[in-house]
């Protein structure tokens, strides 16, 4: 079970050749710090038909799953370069490759067809997650089952959790 | 304008790009071209004028890495009579504060292989550049329209019992809405039906508009307008203007710095700032602050033949006093964008940042008189 901590994500690779775009939240409500479920870094997301940021996954129903391709939010909890703008936006990592440290995740889980997180390289999904230490909901990461699985691969795991710290190492790489 | 031909300019940012005399060069230099939009600077800047801080001035976060600086809000206090015998209530001194947030505006990033660089005639990167500039200040406007109107909405709010209520010709006709920081104009309010129409300006909306404010302890001092609502005013008739100002305004137009004792702004940005809406704002000391932390910053890179150059600034802004700003509305729709009991709300917003500055011209679609076509 992960920890959610001030920095949730955080990069491994270099974040030069990443595309890190911002879009407006839908629900720009989920920037305040002090929203019961506000956007923390590291929570997955996906885009709405307003070309604008929702969550992946509901956040009210623990094991739902994302269908949609998903990106991971590049911005901490309440950044007040979020909360100046008029739009709200907040920024994703949206193209390109790259390996990041998460705390986002629950590798106990198996939703679906998926599996707990065990091994190095096992892909990985998106689902709500909840965090019981920090009493809410998270949309992160959670084990992909491989073959058996249809839902979609978000990345796979580089280090696990009890070699990295309590964090989930990962790089991205998708399959729907 | 020099005579330096813009093919020339073109070949000189590729050449002399990365080094500070190049760019001071080309800056002399100009081309010939058509045109597709006015740019216009910012009004923002003109009613909230912006102050350059330094890191110093701000406070960090314990949680991220962004920055606020935090305002002071004056005290309150208040004098009271008394008897020789008596003595004052007391107040135990406090003064609030406010935060205002960094965030930062940029341009694109544009890109361009230098060797298509020379396939154009006008200097498109020096023109890109310096429109750059103009495009930041147009999302500065968009911001600052943001929060003027949702400063006004929020006190439409509290003054109707913390209650959104439509405001439109049919809910002040059956008198369900108090109008504290809104009001509607005259025409609109005579309208028998809800609708997003500009109505034309009236001597008597301003002066109503200028009471919302000047009826709570402050005075108005600047007004915003689209350049089509200003339009209205040259249409004052000679009981408006009296003779001598009519005779002038019908050679001249109108060419005095206030209007009715109020400094005025006016814009062309009416996809930022919609026709009909009109706003009027107290001196900036009991209004807000803009900050800036850096000015416009330029970036140009060449990787192989590819350049790339982005431009931008970080800003802060923010309606501290809400008090401070009030708006007229000259259709009779709802423009509450809790309510939006018309439907008619996207009428009267700002356009999305990406839909700003449509393009006016339709020459990619082979629209321009007459037609002529190479071979």
């Amino acid at each position: 079970m992960s920890t959610i901590q001030k920095v949730n994500l955080e990069p491994v690779s270099d974040v030069l050749p990443i595309t890190r775009r911002d879009f407006p939240l839908a629900d720009p409500t989920l920037s305040d710090p002090l929203n019961a479920v506000a956007l923390v870094d590291g929570e997955w997301m996906t885009l709405d038909a307003n070309y604008k940021l929702i969550r992946a996954a509901a956040i009210g129903t623990p094991g739902a799953r994302a269908t949609l391709r998903s990106f991971p939010l590049f911005a901490e909890r309440g950044r007040y370069d979020v909360r100046a703008q008029a739009d709200k936006k907040m920024p994703i990592l949206f193209l390109g490759s790259y390996e990041f440290d998460t705390r986002v995740f629950d590798s106990s889980v198996a939703l679906g067809s998926g599996a707990a997180i065990t091994a190095v390289l096992q892909p990985l999904k998106v689902a709500t997650i909840t965090v019981v230490s920090a009493g809410r909901n998270f949309v992160g990461l959670v084990g992909h089952g491989g073959s058996a699985d249809t839902d979609p691969i978000v990345g796979y795991v580089t280090r696990l959790p009890s070699a990295n710290g309590g964090k989930l190492r990962f790089m991205s790489g998708w399959r729907s | 304008m020099s005579s330096v031909p813009a093919r020339v300019l073109n070949e000189l940012f590729t050449q002399k790009l990365g080094t500070a005399e190049g760019k001071e060069k080309m800056a002399e230099y100009g081309g010939s071209y058509v045109r597709d939009r006015l740019r216009e600077v910012s009004y923002t800047r003109k009613i909230l004028p912006p102050e350059q801080v330094t890191r110093a001035d701000c406070q960090r976060s314990v949680n991220h890495d962004t920055l606020v600086k935090i305002v002071d809000i004056e005290p309150q206090s208040r004098a009271m009579a008394i008897t020789f015998r008596g003595q004052p209530t007391a107040r135990f001194i406090r003064g609030s504060r406010a935060e205002v947030a960094f965030f930062t505006i940029s341009s694109e990033m544009f890109q361009k292989p230098e060797q298509e660089l020379l396939a154009y005639e006008m200097p498109i990167t020096k023109i890109i550049e310096e429109n750059s500039v103009k495009d930041m200040q147009e999302i500065e406007d968009r911001e600052f329209t943001i929060h003027i109107e949702a400063a006004v909405q929020a006190l439409q709010v509290e003054a109707n019992g913390g209650t959104a209520t439509a405001l439109n010709a049919t809910t002040l006709a059956g008198g369900g809405v108090v109008e504290f920081s809104i009001r509607k104009g005259e025409l609109a309010r005579a309208s028998l039906t809800n609708d997003a129409t500009p109505r034309a300006l009236q001597r008597p909306d301003l002066v109503n508009l200028f009471k919302l404010l000047d009826g709570n302890r402050l005075k108005s001092e600047r007004l915003l307008m689209t350049e089509s609502d200003w339009d209205d005013v040259l249409q004052w008739t000679v009981e408006d203007f009296g003779d001598r100002l009519q005779s002038e305004t019908a050679v001249d137009g109108y060419k005095y710095n206030t209007l009715l004792g109020r400094a005025y702004i006016r814009t062309i940005k009416t996809d930022i700032l919609r026709t009909g809406n009109i706003y009027v704002f107290t001196k900036p000391e009991f209004f807000g602050k803009f900050y800036v932390l850096n000015n416009t910053k330029f970036y140009i890179d060449k990787i192989a033949n590819m350049i790339t150059f982005q431009a931008w600034e970080d800003i802060a802004m923010s309606v501290i006093n809400i008090a401070s700003v009030r708006k007229l509305e000259l259709y009779s729709g709802d423009a509450n964008p809790t309510t939006n009991a018309d439907g008619l709300l996207a009428n009267f917003i700002p356009k999305s940042e990406d839909a700003l500055g449509a393009i006016n011209n339709r020459v990619d679609a082979g629209l321009k008189f007459p037609q002529v076509s190479q071979y």
